[in-house]
């Protein structure tokens, strides 16, 4: 039997984890990333525009939310990149409906997550490659070879109601020969590892503190299984509630905090292991360049994509941005007033940077068949 | 939720069945008998002989049990072996002939959705004679048999769907049927996660794959040409050329013959790709938006109606919607079909590496009865191959298998509700949820890395964990003669010495057979 790390981890020395996050209710990309500089901003939210002296100063052009600034030092060391007019060719501004194409990667059946991970090649794909944090299966895991939907570890654990059964289990299965007892093999030494990981009180390292809340706690869980090598090649996690049609300032500082906490804790958590985790976090769409008379912005086009993680040219916005003014807009049809920002980047061309940085045998043609029907043109998000 | 008349048309019939129980005094048994009556799942009887098989090895009727089925009941041998497995496979082969009561008034009283609305009234797919169908001409049309889907949830029919295929696997006396169901599932694979598939592969599964599963391949591939799940899920319904500078869509026309047909290596070019395409144009179904939503079309004007050439046959001009069956007639008859259709049925029934004479002898039969299903099988089931005493009890089940076979082994009472189903999503083999045209896989290596839900399932289906799902384990074991009956029927052989140390000293002794090696394979 090889030594227990290479068993565990099914994709031997590339212990690459992609971690992705969807803010769903789309998420206003121009409250979390405003460009501080355009005063069409100021003139389209005149109560809800986030004040230059108030955002933290990313560069000529934008700032983040102030509550996003516990990620400012990920930004000047350079593992953060942003992506501003992001999202999908799609008009829908149904939530479902973008959710559910953004998700699948287009008009196309499955997931593509999942469709990633089933193109990926491994040579023993362990019990734990890709884990949903959640009560569900996200879209976008739809049609991974393996899948686990946990809320936390304790869900890993081998049931039975005396130890005896996992004894006996791991007696008859010594006998298999070939693929079938390797596969029990590794999956009764990750139970090892991760009962291990159950009994004791999770302390983070490097002092990493996580909030109390549902996506911090994922978020720790992630962290945990990631630093004990048990092949986590992909996470989904969810942060939800970004649909701010009303009074959204409040609304948004809280989701804003959440997410910053909980990424610069995770950043913290993982320290050197940052350097083989990217974390990904998009929205289904962005919200109306205007305010509107409730405090809040409505269903919009193009947001804010975040992208963390070693090996990104990071502390730069990345892609295509033409400002705000009413001539580069997009028309909402017949309604009067402001358009939208456009989408001028693809969200699947950064999904495709992504996934390009993955590790050896994802190259051009596996990254297009994960998004079939679409010509993909990664951009440069990594060095 | 409003009850239907039949719902209601049903209960009634309920009631007077506890009018007539109730003075008989068996509380438990009375119970059991209305909730049959009224169409709640049920577990079937443990009734006639429970002698379970007495040999060390897997002999020929534990054998055929395993392979021909989704799961051997306790009985199962006993009854088997009085009819002989020669008759048994036979009367597999006709499932029309089988009495499924039980199984048929679970369907209808469970899912309102999968009912077919003139199935009942009208009988199926054009009978000219038939004075109701001369008088309304429109119920003949398949589109007014589907339209009625989209009056449900999408997430509805999904979970429908789901729940009656797990119940029809695990209740049905017509289990090779219920296996061809499967297998052509996957051979015309359809993931109803793409748009409006969401609602119309009810009608898929309906009209073309439980239709024809052991019917004919000609018949089946001619409806799923034009099943209006189909045309969404591979893009059939953009297939036009209404300007000669008009591309046509060969996401369907590729799959034809890639995996419907041919076979990858089946020996066509792109040229073909693209003349199959052509002969398609101008196939499409009339979207949600519309009215007779779901109906399938051909629209002329969006047909490209020049000569085209298929795989060294010329189709002349002026086909119009005829191309389609002049495609159907051309690629069923190419000897690659045959051979690639014997190869998956051969690795479904034999061996993940299927064997070079049995795959010949199989697709012989193909080709000479014409694609017919039971003839093919029939030849299957009869080479050498597939009685081979040391390829018994070699393979890996898939997960959907091992689960529903569980549920028969331990003759469990279930609802097929979601705690059921969220353990085929967590292995990885829930029905309706593969993404991609080429469906489950079949062999081993895809799905041995999620044990740790196998054993986890056997542990809690064992322990009755699973909401919906009851095991009277006790009362098995005892009417299967104790521990090493209950063993010899799990198992379909007498234990060894290993196994029976292990269940004895494991505590949990029907979760450690149902998680052990021998019973994850057939």
């Amino acid at each position: 039997m090889a030594s227990p790390q290479a068993v565990i981890s099914g994709n031997g020395d590339e212990r690459r984890t992609l971690v992705v996050i969807f803010l769903r209710g789309a998420a206003d990309g121009l409250a979390l990333v405003p460009p501080v500089t355009d005063d069409h901003y100021y003139r389209a939210r005149p109560r809800l525009g986030i004040a230059a002296k108030d955002a933290v100063r990313l560069d000529e052009r934008f700032g983040l939310h102030p509550k996003l600034q516990p990620l400012e030092a990920a930004w000047r060391e350079g593992e953060l990149a942003i992506v501003q007019a992001c999202g999908t060719e799609d008009q829908t501004r149904s939530h479902f409906e973008a959710q559910d194409l953004m998700e699948h990667g287009g008009v196309v059946a499955g997931g593509w997550l999942g469709r990633y991970l089933r193109t990926r090649p491994s040579e023993s794909r362990g019990a734990l490659a890709c884990v949903a944090v959640g009560k569900a299966l996200p879209e976008c895991l739809l049609g991974a070879p393996t899948v686990t939907v946990m809320q936390s570890l304790e869900d890993f654990a081998i049931a039975g109601r005396t130890p005896a059964f996992g004894t006996q289990l791991e007696r008859l299965y010594a006998m298999q020969r070939g693929q079938l007892g390797t596969a029990a093999r590794d999956t009764f030494a990750a139970l090892v590892r991760i009962e291990a990981m159950r009994t004791t009180k999770y302390r983070p390292d490097n002092g990493a503190t996580y909030g109390r809340d549902d996506f911090s706690n994922g978020l720790s869980q992630l962290a945990r299984l990631i630093k004990a090598d048990v092949g986590l090649e992909a996470a989904s996690i969810d942060l939800p509630g970004w649909d701010s049609h009303f009074a959204q300032q409040g609304q948004v500082e809280g989701l804003a905090g959440k997410l910053a906490d909980g990424l610069a804790a995770l950043r913290k958590d993982l320290g050197a292991r940052m350097a083989t985790t990217t974390v990904v976090v998009m929205t289904e769409f962005g919200r109306t360049v205007e305010e509107n008379s409730a405090f809040g912005t409505d269903h919009g086009r193009g947001s804010a994509m975040f992208v963390l993680g070693g090996g990104v040219r990071g502390g730069r916005v990345h892609g295509e941005w033409r400002g705000l003014a009413p001539e580069v807009l997009e028309k909402r049809g017949l309604l009067e007033g402001y358009g939208d920002l456009p989408v001028l980047n693809n969200y699947r061309n950064v999904l495709a940077s992504v996934l390009a940085r993955q590790g050896a045998g994802f190259g051009a043609a596996e990254t297009a068949s994960v998004f079939p029907g679409f010509e993909v043109k990664p951009m440069g998000i990594f060095g | 939720m409003s009850v239907t008349r039949r719902q209601f048309l049903v209960a009634g019939a309920g009631a007077v069945v506890v009018a007539a129980g109730s003075g008989c005094g068996q509380v438990k048994e009375s119970t059991v008998e209305v909730r049959r009556w009224l169409g709640k799942p049920t577990a079937p009887p443990l009734a006639g002989a429970l002698t379970p098989p007495s040999g060390t090895e897997l002999d020929e009727v534990s054998h055929v049990l395993n392979r021909i089925t989704l799961g051997v009941r306790p009985g199962d041998h006993a009854r088997v072996s009085a009819l002989g497995v020669k008759a048994f496979i036979e009367e597999q082969l006709a499932p029309q002939k089988l009495e499924d009561w039980m199984c048929e008034r679970v369907i209808r009283h469970e899912f309102d959705s999968l009912a077919d609305p003139e199935g009942t009234l009208l009988a199926r797919q054009g009978d000219a004679s038939d004075p109701l169908q001369a008088l309304f001409p429109a119920m003949k049309d398949k589109g007014a048999r589907v339209s009625h889907l989209y009056e449900f949830k999408d997430k509805v029919l999904l979970e429908d769907l789901t729940r009656a295929t797990v119940l029809r696997a695990v209740l049905s006396e017509r289990q090779l049927y219920e296996v061809m169901v499967q297998f052509w599932t996957d051979h015309f694979n359809i993931d109803p996660s793409k748009a409006e598939a969401k609602w119309l592969k009810a009608a898929d599964d309906r009209d073309v794959i439980r239709a024809h599963a052991l019917g004919n391949f000609r018949e089946m591939l001619r409806e799923s040409a034009v099943s209006p799940a189909m045309l969404w899920y591979l893009d059939g319904r953009a297939n036009r050329r209404v300007k000669p500078e008009d591309k046509p869509n060969e996401n369907y026309a590729r799959e034809l013959l890639e995996l419907h047909t041919l076979g990858v290596h089946g020996g066509y070019t792109q040229q073909d790709v693209m003349e199959v395409a052509r002969c398609l144009t101008g196939w499409t179904v009339r979207d949600k938006k519309k009215f007779f939503k779901g109906r399938v079309e051909f629209q002329a004007w969006a047909h490209d109606d020049g000569a085209k050439r298929l795989l060294g046959v010329e189709i002349a001009a002026g086909g119009g919607a005829r191309d389609l069956d002049r495609v159907l007639e051309i690629v069923v008859a190419h000897p690659s079909t045959a051979r690639h259709v014997a190869e998956k049925l051969c690795r479904k029934f034999i061996a993940d590496e299927p064997p070079e004479a049995a795959v010949a002898a199989t697709a012989a039969a193909f080709a000479r009865s014409g694609g017919d299903v039971p003839t093919t099988l029939r030849a299957l089931f009869a080479t050498e191959e597939f009685w081979r005493q040391d390829g018994r009890g070699k393979k890996f089940k898939r997960p959907f298998h091992f689960v529903v076979s569980a549920l028969r082994a331990t003759n469990a009472e279930t609802d097929a509700s979601k705690a059921l189903v969220d353990y085929l999503v967590r292995l990885g083999h829930a029905p309706f949820r593969y993404s991609t045209p080429d469906g489950y896989p079949e062999a081993a290596s895809h799905w041995q890395s999620s044990l740790l839900w196998r054993w986890n399932f056997a542990s809690a289906l064992a322990n009755n964990g699973i909401k919906g799902t009851s095991v009277e384990s006790e009362t098995l074991r005892e009417r299967l003669g104790g521990d090493e009956g209950l063993m010899a029927t799990v198992l379909g052989r007498r234990a060894s010495e290993l196994e029976r140390g292990a269940y004895q000293e494991s505590g949990a002794g029907l979760a450690l057979l149902l998680a052990s090696p021998a019973f994850q394979h057939c």
